[in-house]
């Protein structure tokens, strides 16, 4: 379902053209129907590899499979969802008509649009804020909203980096329901939290990152039942060397 | 709704709902309300004189907002991380600028059709038994000036695929400038004596826009007269087939991006 092979990736300072790994031969495979979480402090490549899987980013080395398709091909584009970190969107314009551009450019019916629209709406908790400009909504609101056009398309995939972030305990529960739901629709999910103990309620499988590298994997059930760890927490600090 | 339309009229609201651009249009029409006062000094050319300063102010305001939209088209797509949640979506490349530059070209066509209404209104406010048969020439005029929008919007476009804002408004307002001499680089290739200052000029001539042409159909529309009909189609073709190419290039520059 989602299938990464030596994914490496430098970046590149602009003095004296200097390179330096962010990805370093990251390989990893989620099957359908999983969630996996993504874990690894700040800066170890945990958003690049995202942006590669959705096709923002091209890796220097490897390739990056998602359905079957080559990362960011418009076939796979159509069947994936996408929440970017501390997501901002067009200022100017209401929810209701960001969640309904986002639809439209999935090709959706008029009527189809509206009713899925609505849903989402209401599935994020926006419904009574739908109607305001979007400068005016708090990080939070624009979190929720990230989240609902992600899920426009009713995606097979579900890519969310920090999807977490910004929100307040209502929040952040909310999300971990809506994570659930799609969990239990079948729905394969890959996400990136630095929130252990949300990943932690969610996830099947988690990945450790660090430094580009993938240092740890394994399933939720082996570390906290059977892998003697006392919590998620514990088992990342232990790989990361923290 | 297919993508570049769902864009294009993304594009649109944002543009128009910004607050900046109803100053420039107050801005333009308080300056082409000044032309009744420079009309006033003249001899019965009063009306000639604010026709020509409202053309004027048409073009050049007109030409500040498509520099400014269309260099910052692509830039605050990336600065505000919109462009995260659009190259996510099945949009390929060419639909993105496409659309973004329809949206654009949307905003660019109510801001003239405004701009030439007033000017209108203030004509038949200075001389109500105006000639309705000059409308139409009135009329012709601000299409010229729309197509000249268009190509500097396009021009705008395809910089702002590669550059950063202020590069991307010095290369468009550095080439339009340029758009206006190009007559003038073909003369020169013929006035000069060696034959490569020649087929340097001429090359020049070639690569670069030319849009003098343009400002001599409006001045022949201006005296009441109308142009050879090969010169309207010649200049159409010319001008479309120049925003393609920019527009074709903008795709590919845009195609190739990362988004880190």
């Amino acid at each position: 379902m989602i299938e990464a092979r030596g994914l490496s990736k430098d970046r590149v300072s602009s003095f004296l053209l200097r390179r330096s790994p962010i990805l370093d031969g990251l390989s990893l495979s989620v099957k359908q129907g999983e969630t996996y979480g993504l874990l690894g402090p700040n800066g170890a490549g945990k958003t690049t590899t995202v942006k590669i899987l959705v096709g923002l980013m091209r890796p220097d080395r490897g390739e990056a499979l998602v359905l079957g398709e080559k990362a960011g091909a418009q076939s796979a584009l159509r069947k994936i969802g996408f929440l970017p970190e501390n997501p901002y969107f067009y200022s100017h314009l209401t929810g209701q008509e960001f969640l309904e551009f986002i639809g439209q450019l999935f090709g959706l019916k008029k009527t189809e649009l509206r009713d899925r629209v609505k849903q989402l709406l209401e599935l994020v908790s926006m419904t009574v804020d739908a109607d305001k400009p979007m400068r005016k909504y708090s990080k939070g609101m624009l979190q929720r909203l990230g989240i609902a056009q992600s899920l426009i398309n009713d995606p097979e995939v579900v890519f969310w980096d920090e999807p977490m972030s910004g929100l307040d305990p209502i929040g952040r529960r909310d999300v971990r329901k809506i994570l659930l739901d799609l969990k239990a629709r079948g729905k394969t999910i890959f996400f990136n939290s630095h929130l252990l103990p949300d990943v932690s309620d969610v996830c099947d499988r988690v990945g450790v990152l660090a430094k580009g590298k993938l240092v740890a994997e394994d399933e939720i059930k082996n570390i906290v039942h059977s892998g003697g760890h006392k919590d998620l927490e514990e088992y990342f600090l232990e790989k990361v060397g923290g | 709704m297919s993508p570049v339309f769902a864009i294009a009229l993304n594009t649109f609201r944002e543009t128009v709902r910004d607050r900046v651009l109803y100053a420039f249009f107050v801005f333009a029409c308080s300056i082409t309300v000044l032309g009744i006062l420079l009309g006033s000094l003249s001899v019965g050319q009063d009306i000639r004189i604010i026709e020509d300063i409202g053309l004027a102010v048409i073009a050049i305001i007109g030409g500040i907002i498509s520099v400014f939209a269309g260099t910052n088209l692509v830039y605050k797509e990336l600065e505000r991380r919109t462009i995260y949640v659009i190259f996510t979506k099945p949009v390929s490349s060419w639909q993105f600028i496409c659309g973004k530059y329809l949206g654009l070209v949307g905003c660019i066509f109510v801001v003239v059709l405004a701009m030439g209404l007033f000017l209108l209104g203030l004509i038949w406010m200075v001389e109500p038994s105006h000639q309705v048969a000059q409308v139409p020439l009135l009329g012709a005029s601000l299409g010229l000036v729309f197509l000249e929008l268009l190509f500097v919007l396009a021009l705008a476009t395809f910089f702002s695929t590669f550059s950063n804002p202020i590069m991307s408004v010095v290369f468009t307002i550095s080439l339009w400038f340029i758009g206006h001499l190009g007559g003038s680089l073909l003369d020169l290739s013929k006035m000069s004596t060696n034959a490569a200052v020649q087929q340097l000029l001429s090359s020049l001539y070639w690569c670069l826009p030319d849009l003098a042409q343009l400002t001599r159909i409006r001045s022949v529309l201006m005296y009441g007269r109308e142009p050879s009909q090969e010169i309207i189609i010649y200049m159409l073709a010319y001008v479309f087939a120049y925003i393609f190419f920019l527009l074709g290039l903008a795709s590919i520059v845009n195609e190739r991006r990362e988004f880190p």
